[in-house]
């Protein structure tokens, strides 16, 4: 490995990257450092602050970097932070024959182009390492009248937000009733315009993730037929009334605040001693990338338990900006990994962070959940909705079936053993193989109107369908 | 959810729908809920019980108009394994067209192995693929489910229990083994069959061709397909049968094709006919000569300058004129006989040069051993190593290190690699594509090694094929030849 802490200091983008990226060198922020010297390649899995990490992968002969995250900063903190500790701490790398495929793809994306500057570029004296070193020792003792200052801020911003949180639930429950007022028909026409102005009230009024939910109104029903839009708005404002409802009564509980306002951090999470957390196998379902109104991208992966002797699932979501682009993913449908995932407070905990990562496992069928036993496929979903009624997309492992398809070519997933009885229609279009293949089991999202499919097993083997 | 409260639920639905309050219709267990609040609060807590009824209660039901696709049949060879789908699909993905995508499908069912269903599928009217895929490609076609291929021998009386792939692969596998129980069946079922259906049954005469052909294809003069005439003619022109009168007539064509030839002689003592084509005046004539090439047949041309087949084709002047030279190759290719074709193809490739990439034309009536050779000849000579890109119909997984090495293949894809320019290392990436495909397990390891250690990055895509190639080995079940 070739790096020296002047190369590192000439690379960074600026003082605070250098700093940033001080504090990521602690080995417990990397659950994966590896390194090929045939290829001069180093790599790693930072865990940043979104719930997958970020992988980062450096060519140690020209320099050359590429990281999931989406920092427009380059390299980023996270790159700076892997030099960092192959400069410092290169034993720390565990040598690979082999290169994953995240990496393989990277190398083959690139042309080597320009060979490592030789000369340290202009602008370097106004970074330093030993300063971004000396960031955390610096950092002042405060005393004991400045914690009680800024915890006492804390607060009134705390008690700011719920009142504002609190108006902004009135003006939503009024906004409700002038719907139904008005005519469900006209909202659905023109429920763009409605949802959006209502949100961005919201937003005004810290009702944050609230609002980024009602953007999503007028989307989720434009996927439906028109005659199944008002039961679909129905739903969409009936939760949004119980959501209203149930922060009212516990506007400290940690699922309804972030439902409704804002999101814990995943430093927060990590150090909640109630926050579920499991140790197990997991596969990777597949993943779901959604554009929203917001200008964010959602990124979510579900994973499926395989210890577990019933069907439980995990999702972890990120958010990132449109605009920084599509990031490549942290892992791909099918990968299996041994990990311990430290799941949000909730009532049925869905969304998790992966706190450590053991290894990856060997691929195979699913575990036999005895799905057959289940008469009714949504079970699962009747569950859920039994703990938490707000939520919209309950993840469900049905039964064996088969894809069939309407008249109108839409594609219906059917028990075998039961093909009079109940069928779901599939979100998007069907993949015509698809409808020859027997499913033994399959993974999908259940919105209350539409199946959106995951992965299933097969005679054929396992099947990626997200 | 009982009787009355679906009841209920629906008059609510329809109010709401227009607008307006639905307190009064409401099931009397939900009024009980919503009682003692505003008339706005009201609605919202029947909004709130009806989006959980709608949700949890009700089910949704099987339409009866359900349809279910026959189950999609195993093929004979065992499926890839999981550990290099991901390899198979990024060597697909790579691979821009249809042609180069059924050359990654015939390398791995080469060894042994057929591609798994979500991965790739063939299309229904899939006529390359290797054969082991005929079930999909029927299951493709199939609409009703209703007919299973029988396992048993086609015959005339299960001709349509078969679907149209497994029929054309029975039928030309019977074309080899018995070509005259073959035609006798294409005999009597082409003529009830769709124009389309009949020419593909035709074309499979040109399996096991022989002169008891003869007097069918000559029947065929009168199909109402013109199609299927232009077929028959030109596997008749095969059998060294003249399809069209020599009467020199208006409306001969050979004739008038022979006025774009000139014929003269060369050699001091023994003075030989030679045919080189004549110099065109406009591209009206160009035109016109292309067109009189694709529909007349080698015999007839030949026999205008009362030569035989080999006589007219040995005589012709290579390098005179490109275009020329591209057109009599597709001639001999179309309606040549099989001698002529060997002929051809032997004594170019013997001379060397560009005159030899003319038997790229000639590739699909070529057997494996001069397809090979002429692989091997392209990959000695520097100059025209892109055209190897061309060749149809080659066999996959048998080019050796030392076909690439004792060339000038290796040095050439090696400097295109280190180099900067972008069109050599376009041609390059194409050329690594093609050998994916041609080499042996070990020739394409090695050769990833070279190009990798000339600068190209070890996940290129343009090195999918080869990397599939070589992980192919370790699973390989069936040696190729």
């Amino acid at each position: 490995m070739e790096f020296d802490l002047k190369t590192i200091e000439a690379l960074a983008p600026d003082q605070a990257s250098l700093s940033a990226a001080s504090k990521l060198t602690k080995r417990s922020n990397w659950p994966r450092l590896e390194k090929n010297e045939q290829q001069a390649l180093i790599w790693g899995e930072c865990q940043g602050s979104g719930s997958n990490p970020y992988r980062v992968v450096v060519d140690t002969g020209d320099h050359g970097y590429k990281c999931t995250c989406p920092s427009r900063k380059f390299p980023c903190k996270h790159t700076l932070a892997l030099m960092w500790i192959a400069a410092t701490a290169p034993a720390s790398f565990a040598a690979a024959e082999s290169t994953p495929e995240w990496v393989s793809d990277w190398l083959g994306r690139r042309r080597k182009t320009t060979p490592p500057p030789a000369q340290l570029p202009s602008g370097v004296a106004a970074k330093s390492i030993d300063e971004a070193a000396r960031t955390d020792e610096s950092a002042a003792v405060e005393d004991v009248a400045a914690v009680e200052r800024r915890e006492a801020a804390q607060r009134k911003r705390a008690e700011d937000t719920r009142q504002a949180v609190s108006a902004a639930l009135d003006e939503l429950d009024q906004w409700i009733a002038d719907q139904l007022r008005l005519g469900l028909s006209g909202f659905v026409d023109g429920s763009s315009d409605r949802c959006r102005r209502i949100a961005a009230r919201l937003v005004d009024m810290k009702a944050t993730a609230l609002a980024g939910r009602i953007d999503e109104i007028p989307a989720r029903l434009m996927a439906l037929r028109s005659e199944e839009k008002p039961d679909a708005a129905i739903r969409e404002l009936g939760k949004l009334v119980l959501l209203a409802k149930a922060w009212r009564a516990a506007p400290d509980d940690p699922e309804l605040k972030r439902l409704v306002s804002t999101s814990e951090t995943r430093e927060q999470v990590l150090a909640n001693p109630d926050a579920r957390r499991v140790e197990s196998f997991w596969e990777v379902l597949g993943e779901k990338i959604e554009s929203r109104r917001d200008g964010l991208v959602s990124h979510s992966t579900w994973l499926l338990d395989l210890k577990s002797t019933t069907p439980q699932f995990a999702v972890l979501l990120d958010y990132f900006p449109a605009s920084a682009g599509r990031r490549s993913n942290a892992f791909a449908p099918g990968d299996r990994f041994d990990a311990k995932l430290v799941f949000y407070p909730a009532r049925k905990p869905l969304r998790a962070l992966v706190a450590e990562r053991m290894g990856e496992v060997m691929s195979g069928a699913w575990p036999d959940f005895s799905l057959g036993a289940t008469k009714d496929p949504l079970a699962g979903h009747a569950s859920y909705q039994d703990a938490a009624p707000w939520i919209t997309d309950c993840p469900l492992l049905l039964p064996p079936g088969a894809i069939l398809v309407d008249d109108r070519g839409t594609g219906w997933w059917q028990a075998a053993d039961d093909p009079q009885g109940i069928a779901l229609p599939i979100a998007g279009a069907v993949n015509q193989t698809l409808l020859g293949l027997d499913l033994a089991a399959t993974a999908a999202l259940w919105d209350g109107a539409r199946l959106d499919l995951l992965a299933a097993q097969s005679g054929f083997g396992r099947l990626d369908l997200s | 959810m009982n009787e009355g409260e679906q009841t209920g639920l629906a008059t609510m639905r329809d109010c709401w729908i227009t607008g307006g309050a639905s307190f009064d219709l409401a099931p009397t267990a939900w009024k009980t809920i919503a009682d003692d609040a505003s008339a706005d609060e009201q609605e919202r807590r029947l909004l709130a019980i009806a989006a959980q009824a709608l949700d949890v209660a009700l089910r949704p039901a099987a339409p009866k108009t359900l349809k279910r696709r026959p189950p999609l049949p195993r093929l004979a060879l065992p499926m890839l394994p999981e550990r290099l789908r991901p390899l198979s699909r990024a060597a697909l993905k790579h691979a821009a067209d249809a042609r180069r995508k059924t050359r990654v499908v015939t390398l791995i069912a080469s060894r042994g192995f057929v591609l798994h269903p979500m991965d790739w599928m063939p299309v229904a009217s899939d006529q390359n693929s290797p054969d082991v895929y005929a079930p999909w490609i029927d299951w493709q076609a199939s609409l009703d489910g209703e007919r299973h291929a029988p396992q048993e021998k086609l015959t005339a009386e299960n001709w349509d229990e078969f679907y149209p792939a497994a029929r054309r692969i029975a039928l030309a596998e019977m074309r080899r083994s018995e070509p005259a129980s073959a035609r006798l069946l294409v005999e009597a079922k082409a003529s009830g069959e769709p124009a389309e259906a009949r020419l593909a049954l035709v074309e499979l005469m040109r399996f096991g061709l022989n002169p008891e052909d003869a007097p069918f294809l000559k029947s065929l003069s009168a199909d109402r397909s013109g199609k299927v005439r232009e077929l028959a003619g030109r596997l008749l022109a095969r059998l060294g049968e003249h399809g069209r009168s020599i009467d020199g007539g208006p409306d001969d064509a050979a004739a008038e094709l022979a006025a774009f030839i000139s014929e003269g002689k060369s050699g001091f003592i023994r003075r030989r006919s030679i045919y080189t084509p004549a110099k065109l005046k406009s591209p009206a004539q160009e035109k016109r000569r292309a067109e009189l090439f694709e529909t007349c047949n080698l015999v007839d041309l030949a026999a205008r300058f009362s030569a035989s087949e080999p006589e007219f084709i040995g005589a012709w002047q290579f390098g005179a004129d490109n275009n020329a030279d591209i057109l009599i190759a597709r001639m001999v290719a179309a309606s040549g006989s099989d001698a002529t074709v060997t002929h051809m193809a032997d004594a170019l490739v013997a001379d060397g040069g560009k005159p030899a990439l003319f038997v790229l034309h000639l590739t699909p009536r070529l057997d494996s051993r001069r397809k090979r050779a002429l692989v091997r000849m392209i990959l000695k000579q520097a100059n025209y190593l892109n055209a190897i890109n061309l060749a149809e119909g080659i066999d996959a997984g048998w080019l050796e290190w030392d076909d690439l090495s004792n060339g000038s293949a290796l040095a050439a894809l090696r400097s295109a690699v280190a180099g900067n320019d972008d069109a050599m290392r376009r041609g390059a990436d194409d050329m690594l594509e093609t050998i994916g495909f041609l080499a042996t397990a070990t020739t394409a390891a090695k050769l990833i090694d070279e190009v990798v250690a000339a600068g190209m990055p070890p996940a290129a895509p343009s090195l999918s094929v080869l990397g599939l190639n070589a992980a192919l080995a370790e699973h390989q079940s069936r040696t190729d030849t």
